[in-house]
């Protein structure tokens, strides 16, 4: 039986394999001369590292803009008074049902730009950063919401009771009960979303934000070469990797306190 | 203990859980509600602890009106401590720690002081090895124990406990008893309520019998045990006694 199940495992390996092997020569077979030349990605290094750093200063302004927004989203939807808690839903659904492609740029050409642009730029910013860091944040923040929201609710009412009944004020009950276990609930989720957003940065280019997909972009349609996509795919994988793997370390270290 | 309570009525939305509920126990040490499940006992020991607020009625408790602003009956839960039938430890925390943070936090001690405050309570309960395990580390009893032990940690005028043993076996329900009734002995005012039948006939100086939400029979437990008068009391710990 097992001897059967590893023959049928080291077939499947093999068909992989096969498989794979056969896309790369269809793939290098169909290269031209001059797709594929890697002296050019050193003698552009500068411009693919600016994007990098600006991609990874994009990701750091949007997990701050977006932790923000997800914490006043969740204790906008816990308000008493219902006009906040309806504004919030409301943006909520706005937000996670249209694109976000379709947001950057009704956010940007429509709302942020012909406001902001100017203020930006003579205060010495660059306003397409600026404007694409708050725009990922509101996106990003209105699922990072909707994920704390149901961490929260997920803490069992007992919870509540106990941190009552040794007096607790109403914020230290969110402070030293709730929130450190809702936190730990959500990890995995939260870190998923820190990774989504990592990825979703890239669709700034469409407003110009030189990221590192637009440097890339514009890396290819000058050289005309295809190898610039293999720093871009490492320079993302880069950023994401370690989050996943130090998410999957964290959730072994809290899987047994809950 | 002093305790007097008149006309107390306690609904949610349309549902009636306490019900034109009077008592007067002019002094008892442990005080015991029995009764059957729904009866009402949850709903009067939340209100009594300061958990929950009267939709009317007038209770006295030490002498005291209870309070009714929000800051009020935050001190009053401050006074006194509370346990519930199960998951009163906060799981992400340390047995320790458990007992120090509501030490530090709500009772103003500074570190050093809630660690020796809380190591002896720990102590006091044989609990010191467990000290530094998480609640899911420990057995039913032992949660219960740690829960104990974090309620009087503070030294409270009164510990509520509801139906501390409900959710345990019976080897663990004799050893949460036995500190009950130790803390009972020591002369700490404790009002619980229970199915331990023999536990109240024992250790409790007043024993009230509760049933859709109304005081059906109230005294000392010889008189409640030996001679109720009330049909549904007789009923009930006919039933109960039988086995
Ligand atoms: N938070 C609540 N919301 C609605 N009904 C409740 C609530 N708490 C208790 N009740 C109802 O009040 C009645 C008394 O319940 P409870 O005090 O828990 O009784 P006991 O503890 O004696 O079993 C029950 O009918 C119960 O369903
Ligand atoms: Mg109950």
């Amino acid at each position: 039986m097992l001897s059967k199940q590893r023959l049928l495992n080291l077939a499947a390996a093999l068909l992989i394999l096969g498989g794979f092997a056969w896309l790369c020569v269809a793939v290098f077979t169909s290269l031209k001369d001059g797709d594929w030349n890697w002296s050019r990605p050193w003698e552009y290094r500068e411009l693919l590292l600016r994007g990098w750093r600006t991609t990874i200063l994009l990701s750091l302004g949007a997990l701050a803009g977006s932790t923000l927004v997800g914490l006043l989203l969740l204790f906008g939807q816990r308000c008493g008074l219902p006009v906040v808690k309806w504004t919030c839903r409301l943006f909520l659904e706005f937000v996670r049902e249209t694109p976000l492609l379709v947001q950057l740029l009704v956010g940007y050409f429509v709302i942020f730009a012909p406001l902001f642009s100017r203020t930006f730029e003579s205060w010495g910013w660059n306003d397409k950063l600026v404007i694409g860091v708050i725009l990922l944040s509101l996106f990003e923040g209105a699922y990072l919401g909707e994920i704390l929201r149901g961490g929260v609710d997920s803490i069992p009412r007992a919870q509540w009771d106990s941190a009552r009944a040794v007096g607790f004020t109403p914020f230290q009950i969110q402070r030293y009960v709730i929130f450190p276990q809702a936190l730990r609930r959500v990890l995995p989720a939260l870190a998923g979303q820190f990774v989504s957003l990592i990825k979703d940065s890239s669709l700034l280019s469409v407003i110009g934000v030189q990221e590192v997909a637009y440097q890339v972009k514009a890396y290819t349609s000058q050289t005309y070469g295809l190898e610039g996509y293999v720093p871009l795919v490492l320079g993302y994988l880069a950023l994401t990797a370690p989050i996943a793997f130090i998410s999957s370390r964290l959730e072994r270290r809290f899987h047994h306190e809950t | 203990m002093k305790l007097s309570v008149t006309s107390l009525t306690k609904h949610y939305g349309a549902h009636v859980a306490l019900q034109d509920l009077s008592i007067e126990v002019p002094t008892a040490r442990v005080l015991c509600l029995i009764g059957p499940s729904g009866g009402g006992k949850s709903t009067f020991l939340r209100i009594l602890g300061g958990l929950e607020t009267p939709s009317s009625g007038a209770v006295s408790l030490l002498g005291e009106a209870l309070p009714e602003s929000a800051d009020g009956l935050l001190t009053h839960r401050r006074r006194n401590g509370f346990l519930f039938q199960q998951f009163n430890l906060f799981p992400h925390l340390s047995a320790l720690r458990n007992l120090t943070l509501p030490l530090e936090k709500v009772h103003g001690q500074n570190p050093t002081e809630a660690l020796s405050t809380a190591r002896a309570a720990l102590d006091r309960f044989g609990l010191i090895d467990h000290a530094d395990k998480l609640p899911s580390q420990l057995s039913g009893g032992q949660q219960q124990r740690v829960g104990i032990a974090r309620a009087i940690a503070a030294g409270p005028r009164i510990l509520f406990l509801d139906e501390p043993t409900s959710a345990l076996d019976p080897e663990m329900t004799a050893e949460v008893l036995e500190l009950i009734q130790e803390l009972a002995a020591e002369g700490q005012n404790i009002i619980l309520s229970t199915h331990e039948m023999g536990f109240a006939r024992a250790v409790a100086d007043h024993v009230a019998f509760l049933a859709a939400g109304h005081i059906e029979e109230s005294g000392p437990p010889s008189q409640v045990f030996g001679n109720p008068t009330s049909p549904i009391c007789q009923r009930f710990l006919s039933r109960v006694m039988r086995y």
